[in-house]
């Protein structure tokens, strides 16, 4: 459990769920806020793996694309919610 | 008219005001309020990150006194080249995801002082196993990631250590063995029971690696952190 609850808040804090955020805030379609995110999320993931696929975490990637996925849908609905453009 | 803006509540006047668009700032003024703020947070939230990695800061909880005081007799320490690995040098990785969780998982720490799990030495020594178990996992699976910040096979002098040393160091790379596997309890004392505790930790994990070879590294670590006390002495 604190394993998982450690994962997520420090997806949260990092790129997926900062970048995530960011790029969704950029578009108002929220399925591509939520690919965007889920993206950064792959790309970090391989990024810390030191390149290798080999060395990628399942549980770790699952949690970071989950968590870019969210973060790029609440990037959008901001945009949506908080902009007249 | 219970929406009517005189009826809000405070919470539903922010809300209001945070999602009206602004009509006093230009978009400049508003890009670089909000840059310059960011640096501010982000700043701050760095220096606190790394107040929390002070030794003053993880001793000044009551229940890290006794590994306090083991730690204050090794190498690590005290040694004749003045360097020193702190608390956080062999717990917190450096990388920031890896650190960032390690962080949100020490929140157990605080929960545990709170409400006294270790708060004497008896409750001490009956947790000190879990504790080590829990590092050494950590430490196994990550490769010995923290110890690997200041030491690396890779800039060794094989000819300037102990015969001795030499010999495991270079069985430890044909063999792909972890800093683990053999310095167990280098910085605090190892609880009864912890060579067959490392053993499971081992098969947990891998369950492939070869049981007799971790057996006899495992034996090693009473005689290791005994010769490198007696060399920092």
């Amino acid at each position: 459990m604190l394993e998982f609850l450690g994962t997520v808040g420090a997806n949260i804090i990092s790129l997926p769920g900062i970048l995530g955020l960011a790029l969704g805030m950029m578009t108002r379609r929220v399925w591509l806020g939520a690919l965007m995110g889920g993206i950064v999320a792959l790309l970090q993931t391989v990024i810390f793996a030191h390149g290798s696929f080999a060395e990628v975490n399942t549980f770790e990637l699952l949690i970071a694309v989950v968590i870019g996925l969210c973060a790029g849908s609440l990037g959008s609905a901001i945009r949506i919610k908080g902009a007249t453009v | 008219m219970a929406d009517s803006p005189e009826k809000r509540g405070w919470i539903g006047r922010l809300w209001n005001w945070i999602w009206t668009p602004a009509v006093a700032f230009s978009s400049g003024f508003l890009i670089l309020a909000g840059f310059l703020a960011g640096i501010l947070f982000w700043g701050g939230f760095h220096w606190t990150l790394e107040l929390t990695n002070t030794e003053e800061f993880c001793v000044s909880c009551h229940t890290m006194e006794t590994n306090l005081g083991e730690y204050r007799e090794t190498i690590h320490y005290n040694n004749h080249s003045g360097v020193r690995a702190i608390c956080s040098d062999c717990h917190v990785p450096h990388e920031w995801n890896h650190k960032i969780k390690a962080k949100i998982m020490a929140v157990k720490d605080v929960y545990h002082e709170l409400v006294g799990t270790i708060s004497t030495p008896e409750k001490y020594e009956e947790h000190r196993l879990s504790m080590a178990t829990a590092v050494w996992k950590k430490m196994k699976a990550s490769d010995s990631r923290e110890c690997r910040n200041c030491h690396n096979f890779d800039y060794m002098d094989f000819t300037l250590q102990e015969a001795r040393a030499a010999s495991e160091h270079q069985r430890a790379i044909d063999e792909n063995m972890t800093c683990i596997d053999c310095h167990q309890g280098i910085a605090h004392s190892l609880p009864p029971g912890h060579q067959e505790r490392y053993q499971e930790v081992i098969e947990t994990l891998a369950g492939k690696t070869p049981s007799q070879l971790q057996h006899h590294a495992a034996t090693d670590g009473d005689d290791i952190k005994s010769f490198l006390t007696s060399r920092a002495d």
